[in-house]
């Protein structure tokens, strides 16, 4: 962690007259050349840090360390950080090239040298040739682009993006968000964005940090997100889900209202309260009535999605949602009584880490 | 400002534009009685022989116009009313910048107030406020007399009676329609192109030299026309504030029509005021362009 490029250590910010802070000692960091995703609902306080970070606001406490030392009482504008902007933030003024050069010229770079590296910036971003254009002659897409070559041609320490994918359609923000972790790589910057696309953060990031409240929730790979999550939050946020609450009844087995018992991955005393979830595309299509780890009930709702058809299936007083892929065999109608079935490695016991 | 006058999409049916040119004209009507007509009347007496003609049709001759173009007096007088309108417009615009550019970028909750406060003195008139700076800068007015006790000057210094007063009360009244228009010229103005700078390393002069000035030129632009047209224009404060001897157009097409009852020379000094106003608007039309290709 000490080597780590990037350490945030114990942020706070607290807005005047504000009853709680907005970000409440949030603490990460980052290796060299990583992305990171900072993932929540709207107001969790993920662009605050992010603006922290930039130096665009001052934190309440804590410390923004990078490569060690510590640059919170830095000003933004001696930060040497890149910053891509929600709305681009692209100078109207100016040309496509003159947005690219301006950080060059406050810099002092030399003519020469800036005509270079804009046209490298162009270049890397497949903006060649777009350099003498006005900036209300680019398109959305050209936009985001020229505002990333802006960021990255003055070789920032770290590059961030607020919601870098947002003002986008949606052909063109798969494309993006392809196209941004390929830069990114290729340059190597290590880089921090902002989302509350959940899709968006699992596909882009290394590593996503999940904020509620303007705490951080759980910090890991998609993966670790995804299939292990420690928060109620984290689990609900991320995903669909069927959530049960029980209590251990035996290593690995759990006792829920109105089910039958249930195995799960993962170890807890016996006795103790727990919380449990199965993604819906965890279910399957089979499993005998009154066994562990089997749902039987009546189908109360289909949606045909293309690839899945998703289900509401009533059990007793409960919902549970499973996700079926459509090519397999013959699919449950609207009242079918159905059985579905869940291995135990796929119940995941939320809050602990798994086994 | 062009943007304001799109035309109707130009495949419109027959039909709709029929009720369109339906919709238009009561407006077009007001306009010709109100505007047009008076206007070529103005001209046509303008080409009237002075004393009787004015009115009822007579000979055509450019007697009035010989009488502007070749009596240096007039020659001085649209030279005062362009200074008198290029002083007071620049200092009026200066003046209101740093309102206006506060105004636009505050987060205050009094915001809509203090924007209220900005231009509330058009709630008064103009006369009245013109007569407060006569109190002000008169020979026994308040600086005057405050000077005078503290014994800093022995004499009247003269700051009515003049084009320096005459220039004093035109920037004060006219500052409330530069901040209007600045508000209405700073549209592009917007705090997250700072923050885009100065992540780029721009200090904040550099923020307010590269990005916040150039962008707001526009609105700059128009408060400047606006004030320069509304100043050459004026009547009422140059002439209290001038006391009879500042000579400007306005008070000169004034004079002429109701003191010496020259109407066509009253005529043809307007018309001289209204080429003016064109070609200034030309000019600010052609600057403005240049600035937003």
């Amino acid at each position: 962690m000490a080597d780590h490029h990037v350490i945030i250590d114990n942020l706070v910010k607290t807005y005047p007259g504000a009853q709680k802070p907005s970000v409440d000692h949030v603490s990460f960091s980052l290796p060299r050349g990583e992305m990171l995703a900072l993932l929540g609902p709207s107001g969790c306080g993920k662009t605050t840090i992010l603006r922290m970070i930039a130096g665009l606001i001052a934190p309440s406490s804590g410390a923004i360390r990078l490569d060690g030392r510590d640059v919170s009482a830095i000003p933004v504008y001696k930060r040497n950080m890149g910053m891509v902007f929600q709305a681009y933030a692209l100078f109207p003024h100016m040309t496509v090239a003159e947005n690219i050069s301006f950080g060059l010229e406050m810099r002092k770079v030399g003519r020469a040298e800036r005509e270079e590296r804009v046209r490298k910036a162009l270049d890397l971003v497949k903006l060649a040739g777009f350099g003498e254009r006005k900036v209300s002659q680019l398109s959305g897409g050209q936009q985001q682009r020229a505002a990333i070559a802006r960021s990255l041609v003055i070789e920032p320490e770290l590059l961030l993006l607020d919601e870098p994918l947002s003002n986008l359609d949606a052909k063109l923000r798969d494309e993006m968000r392809d196209e941004i972790r390929d830069i990114q790589a290729r340059t190597g910057v290590t880089a921090i964005f902002v989302t509350h696309d959940q899709d968006e953060a699992l596909s882009m990031a290394d590593r996503l940090a999940v904020m509620s409240a303007g705490k951080l929730e759980q910090i890991g790979t998609p993966l670790d997100i995804f299939d292990r999550p420690q928060t109620h939050f984290v689990a609900s946020f991320i995903g669909a889900g069927t959530f049960f609450e029980g209590r251990v009844a035996g290593p690995g087995l759990a006792e829920v209202d109105g089910l039958p018992l249930l195995h799960f991955a993962g170890e807890a005393a016996i006795g103790s309260s727990i919380k449990l979830m199965v993604r819906p595309h965890r279910l399957l299509l089979a499993g005998e009535p009154g066994q562990p780890n089997s749902f039987s009930g009546v189908v109360e709702h289909i949606v045909y999605r293309g690839q899945i058809l998703t289900l509401s299936v009533r059990c007793g007083s409960r919902v549970l949602q499973a996700d079926l892929p459509t090519h397999a065999g013959v699919l449950p109608k609207k009242g079918d009584n159905v059985t579905l079935t869940v291995a135990p490695d796929d119940v995941t016991l939320i809050g602990r880490e798994a086994a | 400002m062009s943007a304001a006058v799109t035309a109707p999409a130009s495949g419109a049916p027959a039909a709709s534009r029929g009720i369109l040119l339906i919709l238009l004209l009561p407006g077009l009507v007001a306009l010709i009685i109100t505007f047009l007509l008076p206007l070529l009347w103005l001209l046509r007496a303008s080409f009237a022989s002075s004393a009787v003609g004015a009115l009822s049709g007579g000979d055509w001759t450019l007697e009035a116009y010989t009488t502007v173009l070749f009596d240096p007096f007039y020659w001085r007088v649209a030279w005062n009313t362009l200074v008198v309108g290029f002083n007071v417009a620049i200092f009026a615009v200066i003046l209101s910048y740093p309102i206006a550019l506060f105004l636009v970028r505050t987060q205050s909750r009094f915001r809509g107030v203090l924007t209220a406060l900005a231009v509330a003195p058009l709630l008064t008139s103009s006369v009245v406020r013109t007569y407060g700076w006569m109190v002000i800068l008169g020979d026994r007015g308040v600086i005057n007399s405050t000077l005078q006790s503290l014994s800093l000057t022995d004499g009247v210094i003269r700051l009515t009676n003049n084009s320096f007063g005459a220039t004093v009360a035109l920037i004060e009244i006219l500052m409330p329609y530069a901040i209007l228009a600045m508000l209405s010229g700073f549209g592009r103005l917007n705090v997250q192109l700072e923050e885009a700078a100065a992540m780029l390393g721009a200090s904040r002069l550099k923020v307010f030299t590269r990005i916040v000035l150039p962008l707001s030129l526009p609105g700059v632009l128009t408060a400047a026309l606006l004030v320069f047209v509304l100043a050459i224009s004026a009547f009422v404060t140059p002439r209290l504030m001038g006391g009879g001897r500042v000579f400007v157009l306005g008070t000169e097409v004034f004079n002429e029509a109701t003191v010496t009852l020259n109407w066509p020379l009253a005529a043809a000094l307007s018309v001289m005021l209204l080429v003016l106003f064109s070609s200034i608007i030309l000019l600010y039309q052609r600057a403005l362009r240049a600035l937003e290709v």
